[in-house]
């Protein structure tokens, strides 16, 4: 009889065993692990920027997926920089298990994402990046990619020798200087010649004025390519205005109505539009993926699209080009 | 820590009932939670369905609603008028008509009317057509010329005709003359998607669970994931949904596994509300920790239950086994009481019984010792005789005196042999032919002091003197002889002493031609009631010896005839030479 011991010892074990196995592993499920708080701090909270409240729809609905608890910050404006850092600052008292941050200033906001991985926070840097390796993953536009593919829509409209200049925003950004040399490129490649970069400051009016005073002195300006919303709309209203639609080819970033309608009525002959909404997803999944221990890429590409008035009602564009967005 | 060594019956029975409690109760929490968690997700699955059914009838109300909107405006004698006459001077009429029907609703973007000429109205006079775009030319135009008539509705899409670009979801119809031939004009009802978008995410299909709409070409109305469906993020299983006829299915992806529940509205759009399995059993967790919280207090329960049975079973066993560490020690003088259990009452009772037994047994040997002790001593009496002793001293001084020299040394050297052969040193048993030298020593020497009136005659068979016997067996007999038998008689008295065997057995005859006894002299000598004589003493002493030596069915009989003699018969077993080997090989 004594095997008959020896099993029905190993079957008491075995059942004990696996009742306090089952009981650790059902018991923290419950009362110990909580789900992940994840701060995310965009640049701008203004409600009007379609941009920011489409990749907030994305976060919105990574979080709804991934069941984490998520916190959406920043400052109301894109420069309040100072703002931003002080935001930072307080959500890194918070503790929570990760930041995901769309830096407004690429140098500044470093100490505060120094500060954060001290603390042992996960962060992941989206749409614009720091001056820093310390971030656990970047999730971007391609903006070189970008910057070429409409400097090849722009080449695909025009012939080889003409002449073209480039309307960009505030010089110095990473953006800005990733989608330039990107259109520089391509229309490099294509032998297009760059008559030079201006810059509008990201004011629409001085965007209009340099567009004005470019097809006054240059009679031979065929193309401007705007490197963003407000110098694109600049230039598309300068174009309309001065009667030069069809005759200097428009190649803008981003959207707007102001685009659309430029896109409509034939002044801009394309636009490349990034996804916000997939920046904000992956933004919370990879943040997600990071905190249970998976590997995750160093740098996302999110990716960009070239928007003609051809393709502009297509299902797949629609919802890049009018975001839709519940008021 | 008694309880944990497995080779107690305690134990062992609280390990079995632990056992099998626990196995019971682990069988019935498994088996009674995979039952109500089938019939939770049953449920659950009813629900989602019914869910779908009922915003897919929300939706179908709210489109119904707007087909009527739409053949109010149809059937609007002015609108037809207008469509008819080719007239634009009443458009203010039509549009202050078409603006009473939709002002009340916020949920109509806008209603519009374009004849085939290319004129148009609309409920609102403040819009501008977007210079931009043809008519003509816009999707839901076209599909409602083609469509003879019938209602056409449209995806979710941007409505860039007043290039105010809101999400809408267009209703557009074709509207044709009295004859039905003729083409008037197409009706367009855009309905905000908002209002659409706030009844789905109304539906609460769990945390992650989520309404999408596809129309019958695999084309997605809505989803809240459309941008990372066509950015190739996610993959929606649209053309599942499309093939399916049985209105749900249940994909396998694990702990992932999704069921999707489709209604088709009747007018094109299949909804389908997703839910992921492990979210409709919500209170999967809670069912765990209860049925786990049940198992946990079985298992207590099964060890306490067990704990106190098999107690109450052993207790019995370990009162007796008390007991019987009691007697271990010596104590005869216990009683178990005699439990209700009656298995371990019965093994009381017989061991109640037996302890009483050892204890008489045990009074027995005391006693049978008490009486060897003295049977040893009447032996060492019967051999050292004082009597026997002086009386021989006696006798040998005479013959001293009468100078009969070679006589004093015969019965000197035979009172010596006779000593010399007693000594046996301590043993109990000797050799027949010990015994026989003995006896004949001892004869020797009554038949000097007896000179003409004893006689005697030895006669055993050589085959038996090594045999053992005990000793100084046949002396109190020959004893008994001379004084009770001879010593009376007038003329020669013989003894005769034959040693035989017989089968396994020794057996002697002393016989006398005495004055013989009678049976109650017999009864007497044997029965130890001689006791004031000594040497009746010995006749009774012998036979006591013989019986607590070789048992009950040894031992002497008289037969006896007065004035013929008197023949004792001695039975003893035989016992070979080895034994006396063995003996003196223990020493």
């Amino acid at each position: 009889m004594k095997w008959f011991k020896r099993i029905i010892i190993a079957i008491l074990i075995i059942t004990f065993l696996f009742v306090v196995y089952k009981g650790l592993s059902v018991l923290p499920g419950n009362i110990i692990k909580q789900r992940y708080e994840i701060t995310v701090v965009i640049k701008s909270m203004e409600p009007s920027m379609e941009f920011w409240q489409v990749l907030v729809d994305g976060v919105e609905v990574a979080a709804k997926e991934f069941d984490v608890n998520v916190t959406v910050t920043g400052p109301p404006n894109e420069s309040e920089i100072d703002e931003q850092i002080r935001i930072v600052d307080e959500a890194i008292k918070a503790r929570p298990d990760a930041i995901v941050m769309a830096a407004t200033d690429y140098n500044r906001l470093v100490p505060a994402a120094l500060a954060a991985k001290k603390k042992g926070i996960l962060l992941i840097t989206i749409d614009s990046g720091i001056n820093s390796e310390v971030a656990d993953s970047f999730i971007a536009t391609d903006n070189f990619e970008a910057g070429r593919k409409a400097g090849k829509a722009m080449a695909d409209n025009l012939e080889v020798s003409a002449k073209v200049a480039i309307i960009s925003f505030v010089q110095g950004t990473a953006t800005q200087i990733d989608r330039e040399s990107g259109v520089l490129a391509s229309l490099e490649e294509a032998g297009i010649t760059v008559m030079g970069t201006y810059y509008s400051d990201g004011v629409e009016g001085k965007a209009y004025q340099i567009t004005r005073e470019l097809s006054e002195k240059h009679d031979d300006l065929r193309g401007i390519v705007g490197l963003n919303e407000t110098s694109t709309v600049g230039a598309g209203k300068a174009i309309r205005d001065l009667g030069l639609a069809g005759q200097i080819q428009l190649i803008g970033f981003d959207s707007s109505i102001n685009e659309v309608k430029l896109l409509e009525e034939g002044v801009m002959q394309a636009t490349v539009v990034q996804k916000p909404f997939n920046m904000g997803y992956l933004g919370i999944k990879t943040a997600v993926e990071a905190l249970r221990k998976e590997r995750i890429p160093d740098i996302i590409d999110t990716g960009s699209v070239i928007i003609t008035k051809d393709n502009m009602y297509m299902d797949e564009n629609q919802k890049l080009l009018f975001p839709f967005v519940e008021k | 820590m008694k309880l944990f060594r497995f080779n107690s019956i305690q134990s062992n029975i609280a390990a079995a009932f632990a056992f099998l409690i626990v196995l019971t109760a682990i069988v019935i929490s498994i088996s009674s939670y995979q039952l109500s968690s089938i019939a939770a997700r049953r449920t659950a699955q009813e629900y989602t369905t019914e869910l779908i059914k009922q915003l897919n009838l929300n939706i179908q109300t709210y489109i119904t609603n707007m087909e009527n909107i739409s053949m109010l405006v149809m059937n609007n004698r002015n609108v037809r008028e207008y469509l008819t006459s080719l007239n634009g001077m009443n458009t203010e009429e039509i549009s202050d008509f078409l603006q009473s029907i939709s002002v009340s609703r916020k949920d109509i973007s806008s209603i519009a009317l374009f004849g085939e000429e290319g004129y148009w109205v609309s409920d609102r006079k403040d819009v501008q057509l977007n210079p931009n775009i043809t008519v003509k030319m816009m999707p839901w135009y076209q599909d409602a010329a083609d469509a003879d008539g019938e209602i056409v509705i449209s995806s979710s899409q941007v409505q860039p005709i007043f290039q105010e670009y809101p999400w809408v979801v267009s209703l557009s119809r074709e509207i044709r003359g009295p004859g039905g031939e003729q083409t008037l004009g197409i009706l367009l009802v855009d309905m905000n998607f908002s209002v659409l978008n706030d009844i789905f995410d109304q539906i609460d299909l769990g945390k992650r669970g989520y309404v999408f709409i596809v129309d019958n070409n695999g084309n997605i109305v809505y989803h809240p994931q459309q941008q990372l469906i066509y950015s190739k993020l996610k993959e929606e299983r649209i053309n599942e949904v499309l093939e399916d006829q049985s209105g749900s299915f249940i994909t396998d992806e694990g702990g992932q596994s999704r069921m999707y529940s489709i209604q088709d509205t009747g007018f094109g759009w299949k909804i389908v509300g997703v839910s992921y399995l492990d979210e409709l059993v919500s209170n999967k967790r809670d069912m765990q920790i209860s049925f786990l919280a049940l198992g946990m207090i079985s298992l207590i329960l099964a060890l306490g239950v067990s704990f106190f049975l098999s107690r109450k079973l052993t207790r019995p066993i370990n009162q007796l086994q008390e007991h019987m560490k009691e007697v271990e020690k010596g104590n005869f003088d216990i009683q178990v009481p005699v439990d209700s259990t009656r298995e371990i009452g019965r093994l009381a009772r017989t061991f109640n019984i037996m302890v009483l037994r050892i204890k008489e047994l045990m009074s027995q040997v005391v006693k049978e010792q008490e009486f060897k002790r003295k049977s040893e001593i009447s032996v060492l009496q019967a051999q050292i005789n004082p009597h026997f002793l002086y009386n021989t001293l006696d006798s040998i001084v005479w013959m001293a005196e009468a100078k009969k020299s070679e006589e004093v040394v015969l019965m000197t050297s035979a009172l010596a042999r006779l000593f010399r052969s007693s000594i046996s040193k301590g043993r109990e048993l000797v050799s027949i032919q010990t015994e026989v030298e003995h006896i004949t020593n001892y004869l020797t020497i009554q038949q000097m002091r007896y000179r003409d009136k004893l006689e005697f005659q030895i006669d055993v068979d050589p085959e038996i003197l090594q045999c053992l016997t005990l000793k100084i067996l046949l002396q109190p007999l020959v004893e008994n002889a001379i004084y009770h038998g001879i010593k009376n008689k007038s003329g020669i008295g013989i003894i005769t002493i034959r040693g035989h065997q017989d089968q396994d057995e020794v057996i002697f005859h002393v016989i006398d031609n005495g004055v013989g006894m009678d049976e109650t002299t017999i009864v007497r000598i044997l029965s130890n009631q001689a006791s004031s004589e000594s040497r009746g003493m010995g006749v009774a002493n012998v036979h006591e010896r013989i019986q607590l030596y070789f048992g009950n069915a040894f031992g002497l009989r008289y037969e006896s005839e007065l004035d013929v003699g008197t023949s004792v018969i001695i039975r003893i077993p035989k016992i070979g030479p080895e034994i006396m080997d063995r003996w003196r090989a223990k020493e």
